[in-house]
Order: C-alpha cells, then sequence, then structure tokens
C-alpha cells in the first residue's frame, strides 16, 4: 500500500479509538495531525473542509473522507473511511455483545432504567448545543423554525424529507422576500 | 447470521426466543432504515430520527431499549450516528445487522459528502446557500426537541428520574462540561437510585 494511504490509517485509527464521547471531541485532534503535524492543508483549507462536513448529512468525522479524498484521490477517501469507523465500531460490537445477549436480565433492566433520564437529558442537551452553534441571523425566524418543526413531528407523521425540503424552500423564500 | 435461519425453534434457547420475539429482520430492511436515517440526518438529529424509524414505525426496540442505546452510544469511542446503527442492527439481527445497520448510515453519507465537496466552492460563493443550510439544521433541532418530549414524557414519572435528566441537560448543554465524566458520575448514581425503588 502506497505510503501516503498508511499514514491516513495511521492518523485516523487511533483518533477512532480514542473518540469517548462521539467526533465532535477529536476534531481539534485531526485539525493538529492535518494541519500542524502533516502540513496537509493551511487553516482556511481545514476550516472549508470543517464547514463541508458540517454542513453533509451523517456523522461529523466524515471529514475524515474528505481529507482522505484530498490527498489521495478517492482510494483515500476508502482508506481514511475504514481507518475512522472499523477500529470503533469493532469495539463498540465487543462491548454491547453482552449487553444484547441479557436481554431482561435484571441488572440490565436497572441499568436501562437508570440510564433512560441520563440519555433524555442529554438529547436535549444536544439540541441546545447545536442551535448554539447554528449562528441563527434572524432570531424570530430560528426560533419560529424549531417550534413548528417540533409541533409537527410531536404530533404528526409527516414524511421527514417532504419537512426538510418544505423548511429549505420557505427559507428560500424568505431569503428572496426579505 | 445463516445459522441462526437455520435452527429449529425447538433448539433455540428461551431467552433468546423471547428477545427476538418479532419475525426476524431481513438485513435489506436494516440497512436501508438507515440509509433513510442517515439522509435526514442535519443538525446532529440522527437520534430523533432513529427514535421516528425504529422505536415508533419498526417497533424493533421499545423506549428504554432505545434509551440505553443513545447512551451507551455517545459513550463508548465513535462518531454516535454510527454507534446507535450499530446498536440497533445489533439487537435485531447480531453482528451481520450491526454492519448492515452501519453501511446504511455510511455510505450514502459518504457519497453525499463527496458530491458537496465538489460542488461547495461553486455554492459557497452564494449566501442563499448559507441560509438554506441554517434553516434545515433548525429543522434538525425541532426533531430532537420533538423526540425528547416523547420520551421524557413516556418515561416512568418519578421525581428522582427528572432531577437525573435535568442535571445531565443542564451540566453538558447550559454548562458545556464533557459528556463523559458527566455520564460517568450521574449514570452510576441513576442506575442504583432505580435498583432501590425497584426494591
Amino acid at each position: 500500500m502506497d505510503s501516503r494511504l498508511w499514514t491516513l490509517v495511521l492518523v485516523f485509527a487511533p483518533l477512532s479509538v480514542m473518540s469517548f464521547g462521539g467526533g465532535q471531541v477529536i476534531v481539534s485532534d485531526i485539525q493538529l495531525q492535518t494541519v500542524v503535524v502533516h502540513h496537509w492543508f493551511s487553516n482556511q483549507q481545514f476550516s472549508d473542509l470543517f464547514a463541508i462536513s458540517r454542513a453533509a448529512p451523517g456523522p461529523s468525522t466524515l471529514i475524515a473522507s474528505l481529507i482522505g479524498w484530498q490527498i489521495n484521490g478517492y482510494l483515500g477517501a476508502i482508506v481514511a473511511t475504514l481507518a475512522m469507523y472499523v477500529p470503533s465500531s469493532t469495539i463498540f460490537v465487543l462491548a454491547t455483545t453482552m449487553w444484547h445477549k441479557h436481554h431482561g436480565s435484571p441488572w440490565r433492566l436497572a441499568i436501562e432504567r437508570g440510564l433512560a433520564p441520563v440519555a433524555v437529558g442529554l438529547i436535549f442537551a444536544s439540541g441546545v448545543t447545536v442551535l448554539e452553534a447554528i449562528h441563527m441571523s434572524n432570531l424570530i425566524l430560528g426560533i419560529g423554525t424549531v417550534a413548528v418543526t417540533t409541533v409537527l413531528l410531536y404530533f404528526t407523521k409527516i414524511n421527514p424529507y417532504l419537512l426538510l425540503f418544505s423548511v429549505a424552500l420557505f427559507y428560500a423564500a424568505v431569503f428572496y422576500l426579505l | 447470521m445463516l445459522k441462526e435461519d437455520a435452527v429449529t425453534p425447538s433448539d433455540v434457547p428461551e431467552d433468546f426466543l423471547e428477545s427476538n420475539a418479532l419475525p426476524q429482520v431481513p438485513l435489506w430492511d436494516v440497512f436501508t432504515t438507515f440509509v433513510r436515517v442517515g439522509l435526514t440526518s442535519f443538525g446532529g438529529s440522527t437520534q430523533a430520527w432513529v427514535y421516528r424509524a425504529v422505536v415508533e414505525r419498526r417497533g424493533w426496540l421499545n423506549d428504554e431499549e432505545f434509551l440505553a442505546g443513545t447512551a451507551v452510544s455517545q459513550i463508548l469511542p465513535g462518531a454516535n450516528p454510527v454507534n446507535i446503527s450499530l446498536y440497533v442492527g445489533q439487537k435485531v439481527r447480531g453482528w451481520a445487522g450491526a454492519t448492515a445497520g452501519a453501511l446504511g448510515m455510511v455510505l450514502p453519507a459518504f457519497c453525499v459528502i463527496m458530491i458537496m465537496a465538489m460542488v461547495y466552492r461553486m455554492l459557497a460563493q452564494y449566501p442563499l446557500t448559507h441560509f438554506l443550510l441554517i434553516g434545515v439544521a433548525t429543522a434538525g433541532v425541532g426533531a430532537t426537541l420533538a423526540a425528547g418530549i416523547k420520551v421524557a414524557t413516556r418515561m416512568e414519572r418519578h421525581w428522582v428520574r427528572y432531577l437525573v435528566g435535568f442535571a445531565a441537560f443542564v451540566a453538558v448543554g447550559i454548562m458545556h462540561w464533557p459528556m463523559v465524566p458527566v455520564v460517568s458520575v450521574l449514570a452510576p448514581v441513576s442506575v442504583l437510585l432505580a435498583l432501590r425503588r425497584a426494591k
């Protein structure tokens, strides 16, 4: 394998194993490795890649795919993506195997009951964190969007694509009319 | 997983039957479910769409299994969307299901991000692009809140649980303390309290 491909593996596989708490915790390490250590990108180039990964659907650590692509084309993209997800996924499945085997056991029920309120708190926390990161230019529009989508998704079975498409259409209308 | 298709019910241990009371889910369904979820996951809203698709529509998990899955997915290494797809896939179809779920989550998103990388420089010049992305991400927050309200109101009503949930929210959402230490303290306390109440 090409030495550049190996370097991609050596950059992303350890970060994958270390990403306790989710992808966002290793973004600064990815920046350190790719900008400061390996001089693959300038800070501006990195923040462009970061912006793309934030705008795209799916996990934010897909920035690894973009970096791999810049370094070694499609092969680089595939290798970097595998290095990002295979190590952490293997650990995850191994760690939860015991868990899935003990369906209905008393200790598992107790852990589930204990984790549930923590998980609910974290769900609301993630909503607030994203809201802070969005930098809404129009507060009323932003709060209105959150309120309407919350109500629609709470009370109806609206199709997710229809909802996202309608929101985009509405924002385009607002953009051109105001 | 083919092995499991071949066994007759009499060979299957009782607890296995109990945990898989539903008819076996085809791997293709696991894959396509997460393709759909993955492509709507804007603005960190993955768990909301997973809840809708997997708990509400398909009944693969109940509320508490789902919540335990989201908590474990966030604590263990790996991207939360990928981990939750592994968790659900593994629950319904073991290792093969976990692989199908994770592939469904990553493959289409990988294609989309590659296309976006190619057109981004072109589209980034227009202020409309950023404005639309803000709109879609804001809708993602709405999805997250709606799912949060649903699971919060369906949760067993007990003031200790509301207190624990509120503490987790304030510590991570308002104070921005790192999540792993917060959960490492709150989760054992909450589990012990749940055990005490069960007695």
